[in-house]
């Protein structure tokens, strides 16, 4: 049965899941939506979740289902048409790893749905790779996998690798 | 000569220009500051009052709903 601590956990974790969703959706009005349409749905199973395990994973997990059922058709209409990534952010860091943000937030717009889930559930969400994996539900493989891809094509897209040729094999033999 | 600055080099990965086989590391570094950077932005956008109202309305009919149930109970 919902408590009042039930209430408080859902709110603490709402600024996360509506993150989550806008990087799924692609629109801050349809992740709006989903937010909505989840918390009602995770206040009405809440004797589903089991306490002890990740509430973020158990949000996540609802609003990817709901996405997935109802709203994956939308999205694509609506996309960055709200505006929210207007400013010009630069991302600290040495000065060969310079990344304009919206060089980056267009890249990653440029990466498969699902690679970019799991790309935003590990490396942003702080969600595990089981957890991300119950998520998906698919199998930790298929997860870190993804990762990897994901990884590798916003190196390409970014052209974080400065090689201007392929790589040259350069590796001396080890001794032994 | 040529020693001591191939040792450098091989010590200090992503410190020279000339390591394509090696950039995935730095590159990959990028990568997560800038998602981190782009996700901060998405959770400290100002969140929507309708969705305290929404999850306050819940309770209040939960609480409503206890109540009512009390009360039959009671008659």
């Amino acid at each position: 049965m919902p408590s009042t601590s039930f209430k408080d956990e859902l709110l603490a974790e709402t600024r996360n899941l509506r993150a989550f969703a806008i990087s799924l959706s692609g629109s801050v009005s349809l992740a709006d939506d989903l937010v909505q349409e989840s918390l009602l749905r995770a206040w009405s199973n809440s004797e589903k979740f089991q306490p002890g395990t990740s509430l973020r994973a158990w949000l996540f997990t609802i609003l990817r289902n709901i996405y997935y059922s109802n709203y994956r058709k939308r999205s694509r209409e609506v996309q960055d048409s709200d505006g929210l990534y207007a400013r010009r952010l630069t991302v600290p860091g040495d000065q060969e790893s310079h990344l304009d943000l919206e060089d980056f937030r267009n890249a990653l717009t440029k990466l498969p749905a699902e690679q970019r889930e799991v790309l935003t559930l590990i490396g942003a969400s702080g969600l595990s790779y089981e957890e991300a994996a119950v998520v998906c539900q698919v199998g930790i493989g298929t997860i870190k996998s993804r990762l990897s891809r994901a990884r590798a094509k916003l190196v390409e897209l970014l052209q974080l690798d400065d090689a201007p040729q392929p790589p040259v094999e350069r590796k001396v033999r080890r001794a032994g | 000569m040529m020693n001591a600055a191939r040792v450098t080099k091989f010590e200090k990965p992503g410190a020279g220009s000339d390591r394509p086989a090696e950039s995935g590391t730095e590159a990959v570094q990028a990568i997560g500051r800038a998602l981190e950077a782009h996700y901060a932005d998405l959770v400290h956008a100002p969140l929507p009052d309708k969705f305290l109202q929404l999850l306050a309305r819940l309770e209040d009919d939960k609480s409503a709903l206890k109540a009512e149930g009390k009360r039959d109970a009671l008659d």
